[in-house]
């Protein structure tokens, strides 16, 4: 099963998504037939499974580089079944992270006249031009780097895109769908699997028959009219001819059982070259030598008698909960405002209440978004709103995945100008620093520069700071002590326990 | 872990600590001092102890003097990042107090090395402008006794300074104060408060001054007056903002 962007997507949710032509089922003013079915919305959930079941695992290597998205083309004529592959595939690849892309989105706007044209069935949208390739390349340029992308949302009414977008983000398996998908030798170079459905025209014509009568109570005169007049000579002139670029042929369409369950095989010996075992490489395949110093991005708060004191308390398992919140909340106080002073600022002279001026500093224009990773950071905060009244709060899932021990991605919300923005990504400990490398990579994908990344936690692991060092070097890295252990189980040594757990009252062993 | 100032049986807290002040000599060890600081205080020529110790500057707390000099800055501003001045002021003086050292174990079965403070602390603000500090000592430590003085500063009439008030926890004489008002222009309200104290039989080496902005005359008259008291202060400077007790509780 996989996420999806059933709802609010123009908010800036962004759970990954499939992109589904949905514009279309809402304006049906449009004449020209689509290959999208009424039950679309019905693909995103698989059996019992609901959307935050799994997230997505790991999609760049332990040194923070990216894996590329998979991306699979998907061709073949006007009603050959593409839709149904794409969904077959979906179903059996049982994997999270897809998104489905439709051509659809991607029409041309149309100039007034041509829009005159398409409302008296005139226009054709069955040649190439009627889409924007250089849009497509584009977003499937940044799709396979992983970056988040806005899609446009083609309205059918007026033949120009909505001012809304959708956001895509986080895909690890990209899947293009459309007639004129292998038009273009640059898109089709994007492709790691290329796939024609190859259905009779016969059967293709009796479908849309079917459809565009019984469904869209069209005439029979008209839809042949238009069958004859653009979709065939289309399929003909453009669209049979590109199956040379296939690698695979799919004949009859979703039925065809064999020829999916070979895609599904392909697509999972693919992903399984691309992945890894993340979490044990960082914690055990360390980047750096023993030994070594700590790197310079790490600005650690000075230690005093208080930290040690506030330390002592949070870390003895002896601590009753109302202590360990009261001194932790102290410990995050000062850590934030130690974070803080890292911002960037600049020389100002301001006049006192005396009229005497005062050479002072203040925070240059910076626009701060306190990031937290959930559940742990969440605790962090309220210690930012309470230095930093202006803060915006982000907030990122990261969940261990109790089976393959890897961390995954389930869910994010952000501020939609965040790539402006300076970050606090704040994360209570952090250990091999798996999750906190994750949550730095989605910021990046979301364009946050690196040097605008402030990683702040109350404790963290030697291994951990490096593991986040070598991979994100101009992450600047804030802590109030850095443990010199990881044990077998990750866990930070000596360490404090599951500060979660702790802080919330959700240990196991407890009454 | 209990509270610094928390402990049930006095007589034993206070047989404890006396055996900790022969230990611990002296009980402020005070060694934050700047450089930045020493050639303010060279510049303003003048001889300070080492009792006297400045906030660590970094651009965030210049920022919060910054905020507080600023004449435009409105009053829940101010009061906003006055109350953030005073956390830090807090958390620094709260280093100055005697600890133990001592051992815990982690959840994860380890021990850390931690440490532990002797109990017996309070502190007392000097009415009015004082008591905006007591929020910043309450949030730090939870259950502080808190002593009160207040002082009518001098006027044109009397031109001179006078107590009206003061009222201590009973052992006041064998805890270490922390003594709270934000400005120290001329000195002398601390001074008097001082000698307040010092009338409460409290040794003059067991008082830190816990003050946001100073003046490098007010630092030395206060401590040629009394050489052994123990100052942290977020900012030296010739001029201070002396409207704070107004700015901060509106009453301008």
């Amino acid at each position: 099963m996989f996420r999806s962007n059933s709802s609010g997507s123009d908010s800036g949710d962004e759970c990954p998504s499939q992109i589904q032509s949905q514009a279309i089922k809402r304006t049906m003013s449009r004449t020209r037939t689509t290959s999208t079915s009424e039950k679309d919305c019905n693909i995103h959930i698989k059996g019992s499974k609901t959307i935050y079941t799994a997230g997505r695992p790991p999609w760049y290597d332990s040194a923070g580089q990216m894996k590329e998205a998979l991306v699979v083309g998907l061709c073949g004529g006007s009603a050959s079944g593409k839709t149904t592959v794409a969904k077959r595939i979906i179903e059996e690849l049982n994997v999270q992270w897809v998104s489905l892309l439709s051509m659809d989105s991607f029409y041309k706007v149309l100039s007034e006249e041509q829009h005159e044209l398409a409302n008296k069935n005139e226009y054709d949208f069955d040649h190439p031009d009627a889409f924007d390739f250089d849009l497509i390349i584009k977003t499937i340029k940044e799709l396979k780097k992983g970056k988040q992308v806005h899609i446009p949302v083609y309205s059918f009414t007026t033949h120009s895109r909505e001012s809304r977008t959708k956001t895509v983000y986080g895909a690890n398996v990209v899947i293009f769908e459309g007639i004129m998908a292998f038009c273009s030798k640059e898109l089709v170079d994007l492709m790691d699997i290329k796939i024609f459905v190859d259905t009779d025209a016969d059967i293709r014509l009796a479908r849309r028959l079917k459809r565009d009568i019984s469904e869209r109570g069209r005439s029979i005169d008209s839809v042949i009219a238009q069958y004859n007049k653009y979709v065939k000579p289309s399929f003909e002139y453009y669209i049979a001819p590109t199956m040379a670029y296939a690698d695979i042929i799919v004949p009859r369409g979703g039925d065809n059982s064999i020829a999916i369950d070979l895609i599904v095989k392909h697509v999972h010996r693919e992903l399984n070259i691309r992945g890894g075992k993340l979490r044990s490489d960082l914690a055990f395949k360390p980047n750096h030598k023993a030994g070594e110093p700590l790197p310079c991005s790490l600005h650690q708060l000075e230690e005093t008698k208080q930290t040690r004191f506030m330390h002592t308390i949070i870390r003895n398992k002896d601590t009753p909960r109302d202590e360990f919140i009261f001194y932790s909340n102290r410990l995050m106080r000062v850590l934030i405002e130690h974070a803080l002073s890292l911002l960037p600022f600049e020389d100002v002279i301001v006049t006192t209440t005396f009229n005497k001026q005062y050479e002072g500093k203040r925070h240059a224009n910076a626009k701060v978004c306190g990031v937290s990773i959930l559940r742990a950071g969440e605790c962090l905060e309220p210690a930012l709103c309470e230095v930093y009244k202006d803060a915006v709060i982000g907030k990122i899932l990261i969940q261990t995945n109790e089976m393959t021990s890897e961390p995954e991605l389930h869910y994010l919300r952000l501020p939609s100008d965040i790539k402006n923005m300076i970050v606090l990504l704040m994360d209570a400990t952090l250990a091999t620093g798996a999750a906190a490398m994750m949550a730095i990579r989605v910021l990046l994908d979301h364009s946050v520069e690196e040097k605008n990344i402030i990683l702040v936690s109350l404790l963290m692991a030697e291994q951990g700071v490096h593991n986040v060092a070598y991979a994100f070097p101009k992450v600047r890295i804030v802590t109030t002590a850095v443990d010199p252990e990881l044990n077998d189980s990750c866990y930070i040594m000596p360490g404090m326990g599951n500060f979660g757990d702790r802080y919330f009252g959700t240990e196991k062993d407890e009454f | 872990m209990k509270e610094p100032d928390l402990i049930s049986d006095m007589k034993e807290s206070q047989q404890q600590q006396q055996h900790q002040v022969q230990q611990t000599k002296p009980i402020f060890t005070l060694g934050t001092k700047t450089d930045s600081t020493s050639k303010l205080i060279d510049l303003a020529n003048l001889k300070l102890t080492n009792k006297i110790s400045v906030l660590k500057c970094n651009n965030q707390i210049k920022e919060l003097h910054t905020v507080l000099r600023d004449c435009e800055t409105s009053h829940s501003d101010f009061k906003f990042y006055s109350d953030r001045l005073i956390r830090l002021l807090v958390e620094e003086g709260l280093n100055e107090l005697p600890y133990t050292e001592c051992k815990v174990q982690t959840p994860s079965g380890c021990y850390y090395d931690g440490v532990k403070y002797i109990s017996g602390v309070c502190g007392v603000s000097i009415m009015r402008s004082g008591e905006a500090m007591e929020k910043g000592l309450r949030e730090c430590c939870r259950s502080i006794r808190i002593g009160k003085i207040l002082i009518q500063t001098a006027d044109e009439d009397t031109n001179k300074s006078s107590v009206i008030y003061a009222k201590f926890p009973k052992d006041v004489a064998t805890r270490k104060i922390m003594l709270m008002y934000p400005i120290i222009t001329s000195g002398s309200t601390v001074i008097l408060a001082i000698k307040v104290l010092k009338e409460h039989n409290v040794s003059e080496k067991n008082i830190l001054v816990l003050c946001l902005f100073s003046t490098p005359s007010g630092l030395q008259s206060i401590s040629s007056q009394y050489p052994d008291i123990n100052i942290l202060t977020s900012e030296i400077h010739p001029f201070v903002p002396t409207d704070f007790g107004q700015r901060y509780f509106g009453t301008e």
